[in-house]
């Protein structure tokens, strides 16, 4: 991934290079993994050690979707020894063709969805700034990104007209997500405890910590100053529900 | 190989296979909440009995993971196709695949329907009747009650009030903030249970750990699920489970009786199971889907499709979820997702704009569930996507279960695509109705004044759905329904529907509990008529009485806790 627009904390200072981002510093969840099961160890151990190579994506467009990756998951404050893999797991899912299950109606199958979404967004910055996406500024390529969060593609495209762009937004993002949190690195960011069999948790109320969580430190960071993405006053556009297949549910 | 269920149980082994060409009494097609229970009830009672499931047989030491990423296997992730005005979510979210099927992930709530729930018409004018009382269920609530055995508080004011054999779980930071907004507002709320989830050990099954990864199948074996709770005495009694064996077609013979289903193993590879009875349990999508796929002389619109109604009135549950952001932490991902609840707004309030109600439930997402929840409730993205999960642990969540009622425009029908087996795919059609979304609307901003009384500082909201019922419903009248009280298809006399598809309304209560309830009660049908089914045209409707007898070992009741 690039780096090249910083979060700073509020009396100043870029946050970058960063080994963990986030309020629980050296808080580890890998670092408990000799309590874990072997099943769960063998494959958390394995998302932290093997990063699958590409294998449906060309070149070309890999390089396009790591560059709106970098965009919609921005990863310029950590370190690049502990940045997430994003692109390879989405890579494989498509090359394995990996479902969840079920399809919209007015999608087309993943892969096509990927392939005619990202050429349009690439044609969206060549018409727009006459320039690939991978060549504009960050801002520029959050303009275009945010208009199709906002369910507005600026400029408009003929691939919209054929495939929802919120839904294809959501796949994108949910693709995102799935590979960011799903990794151990990004539990220590947020301070989630991972699994926790056979050994369970045993302080369950007002928020405590086991012996082996940390306490949390906060403090107040913004966004760069570049970037669009903070989340805005007014939330999600109406037509942004129930997207996924899961939610912690019922 | 000694294949596991759990830490402390395993496999009775060996399982009784059956030769290719050998005739059964049952073949029940699908291994989850259902299917589970009748292979238990119909093994024991002396039947010959083959189970046939399309996915996996699980060991859960070796198959499951603590890991969201890792669990994926456990749903049903094969292709379907959803559409209509607010298409539903499939695959993790409500579909189950591998022996003990949706039961592996449930989050275990288990609260039973209310008495007003099987007189839906007759009380509101909307909806259906039930072709049975909740009097007539009762005695299987309360003895699946104890086999599973539910954990609970003491006393269970709503619907008809009962208590639960197994004490209530601790409060977790999330069922703190139910009870304390509820409290605040004046709401009645309960804590600790009904939740399938062992407070106590149990046999060979420990109790929770509280470690909050129910959905992605409880490897403690704490949480119930068919695969640890009634296989292992079905097995031990001569059923045959199968797994990685999908049923392509149930087989009709030209005297309009079933004599078998054609199935397709792990390798492709076509067989045929004879039977002399077949019991269908494969859910709302697979079940409709199974019967529309197996048309043929004589039922050109899907096997017992006469009505017209099969595939139709499909009905899942509003699941909206509010979101909540406390100053202290909350910590979510600890204690089971499912354990505080009300069920305050559960009946009809005349002063409301519209008929039937909701339930307020916890609920629990780890870490991708509520990214995912973020990125919909808050069009969350880029920086504002990792700040807002800095914050995962200030956050608490809080589910709207809320009663849509069923509609013929809601429905399961075939897609012209195949899946990897060659059959057409299920298309599910999904569309809500004005008293539904009068309804939603209210129960949403319901929750929400729940969570700003216990204290958030900020609230937002996300609109799903949950669970899966109808489809294949029961009725009096053969014109309007496909099957009758015991899941009896009303056009072929041994061909049966068991499982969540043949509910006629659903109640804001999560649908396991009375699923397996129902499995127990037609079993114990099936083992009343004994050869008659296998014989006669006949169609005997008289209740059969309870068998006290039937339950796995250690489970045997000599009453319910009851506070009355």
């Amino acid at each position: 991934m690039s780096r090249k627009s910083f979060p700073y904390r509020a009396p100043g200072g870029d946050l970058k290079n960063l080994d963990q981002p986030g309020y629980y510093p050296g808080y580890s969840t890998m670092g408990q993994k000799k309590s874990w099961d072997e099943a769960t160890r063998k494959v958390v151990s394995a998302r932290v050690a093997e990063t699958p190579s590409i294998r449906f994506f060309s070149p070309g467009k890999a390089a396009l979707l790591a560059a709106i990756i970098d965009r919609l998951m921005p990863q310029d404050d950590r370190s690049e020894s502990r940045t997430i893999p994003i692109l390879p797991v989405i890579d494989e899912r498509l090359y394995t063709n990996a479902l969840n299950g079920f399809r919209y109606e007015d999608m087309p199958p993943d892969r096509e969805a990927y392939r005619i979404g990202l050429t349009a967004i690439d044609e969206m910055a060549r018409s727009r700034f006459n320039a690939p996406f991978v060549a504009l500024s960050v801002h520029r390529q959050e303009l275009i990104l945010k208009s199709l969060h906002d369910g507005k593609p600026d400029p408009d495209h003929l691939t919209w007209k054929r495939m929802p762009v919120h839904r294809f937004w959501a796949l994108l993002m949910e693709d995102c997500v799935t590979a960011y949190y799903s990794h151990p690195w990004a539990w220590d960011e947020i301070g989630f405890g991972g699994p926790a069999y056979p050994r369970g948790y045993m302080r369950l109320e007002h928020g405590l910590p086991e012996p082996w969580e940390k306490e949390e430190q906060s403090y107040e960071w913004n966004a760069p100053v570049d970037s669009l993405s903070e989340i805005e006053e007014q939330g999600a556009p109406p037509e942004h529900t129930s997207p996924h297949g899961h939610g912690g549910s019922h | 190989m000694t294949h596991r269920l759990g830490p402390m149980q395993t496999l009775p082994s060996p399982m009784r296979k059956y030769a290719e060409g050998e005739i059964v009494d049952y073949c029940i097609i699908g291994v989850g909440s259902a299917g589970g229970v009748l292979a238990q009830r119909l093994a024991r009672a002396g039947f010959r009995v083959v189970a046939l499931e399309a996915g996996p047989f699980w060991d859960t030491e070796e198959d499951w993971v603590s890991d969201e990423k890792g669990s994926h296997e456990l749903y049903w992730n094969d292709l379907r196709i959803t559409g209509g005005t607010h298409p539903l979510a499939l695959g993790a979210n409500n579909s189950g695949k591998g022996v003990g099927g949706g039961s592996v992930h449930w989050a275990a709530f288990t609260p039973r329907f209310h008495p007003s729930d099987f007189r839906v018409y007759t009380e509101d004018g909307v909806g259906a009747d039930w072709p049975m009382s909740y009097w007539n269920l009762k005695p299987y609530y309360e003895l699946l009650e104890r086999e599973i055995p539910i954990a609970g508080p003491a006393w269970f004011p709503w619907g008809d009030p009962h208590g639960h054999p197994y004490g209530p779980h601790p409060l977790g930071g999330v069922g703190d903030v139910l009870v304390r907004g509820c409290t605040r507002l004046g709401i009645r709320s309960v804590a600790g249970g009904p939740v399938a989830i062992l407070s106590a050990s149990h046999g060979d099954r420990p109790h929770c750990i509280y470690r909050g990864f129910c959905l992605q199948g409880c490897k403690v074996g704490a949480k119930a699920s068919t695969l640890i709770t009634h296989v292992p005495d079905a097995v031990n009694h001569g059923a045959e489970i199968r797994p990685h064996s999908m049923v392509s077609r149930v087989s009709l013979r030209e005297d309009g009786r079933v004599d078998g289903v054609v199935y397709l193993a792990r390798d492709g590879t076509e067989h045929f199971q004879r039977s002399r009875a077949v019991i269908v349990s494969g859910y709302a999508i697979e079940t409709p889907r199974l019967l529309l796929n197996s048309a043929c002389p004589g039922h050109p619109h899907g096997l017992a499709n006469s009505s017209g109604t099969l595939g139709k009135f499909l009905m899942a549950q509003a699941g909206n979820v509010v979101v909540g952001r406390f100053d202290e932490l909350i910590r979510l991902y600890k204690a089971p997702p499912a354990h505080a609840l009300s069920e305050e707004f559960y009946e009809t309030d005349r002063r409301r704009d519209f008929a039937r109600g909701f339930a307020v439930q916890t609920v629990g997402p780890l870490p991708v569930a509520f990214a995912k929840e973020m990125v919909a409730a808050m069009g969350a993205w880029g920086w504002g996507l990792r700040r807002v999960m800095m914050d995962y642990n200030h956050w608490a969540t809080i589910g709207v279960l809320g009663e849509i009622l069923p509609w013929e425009d809601n429905r399961v029908e075939l897609a012209e695509e195949k899946d990897q087996y060659g059959l057409p795919v299920a298309k599910v059609i999904f569309n809500l109705h004005d008293n539904d979304q009068k309804l939603i609307e209210f129960g949403k901003n319901k929750v929400m004044e729940i969570m700003w009384a216990a204290g958030a500082k900020q609230v937002v909201q996300e609109s799903r759905f949950a669970h899966l019922v109808g489809a294949a419903r029961m009725g009096k009248d053969p014109a309007t329904s496909v099957c009758d009280k015991f899941g009896r298809t009303h056009d072929v006399p041994n061909l049966f529907i068991c499982d969540g598809s043949i509910l006629p309304t659903q109640g804001s209560a999560n649908p396991g509990l009375t699923i397996q309830a129902l499995a127990a009660r037609t079993a114990d049908y099936l083992i009343k008529q004994g050869d008659a089914i296998f014989f006669s045209n006949r169609r005997d409707l008289a209740e059969p009485g309870i068998r006290y007898d039937l339950s796995p070992p250690y489970t045997r009741f000599k009453g319910i806790p009851r506070i009355a």
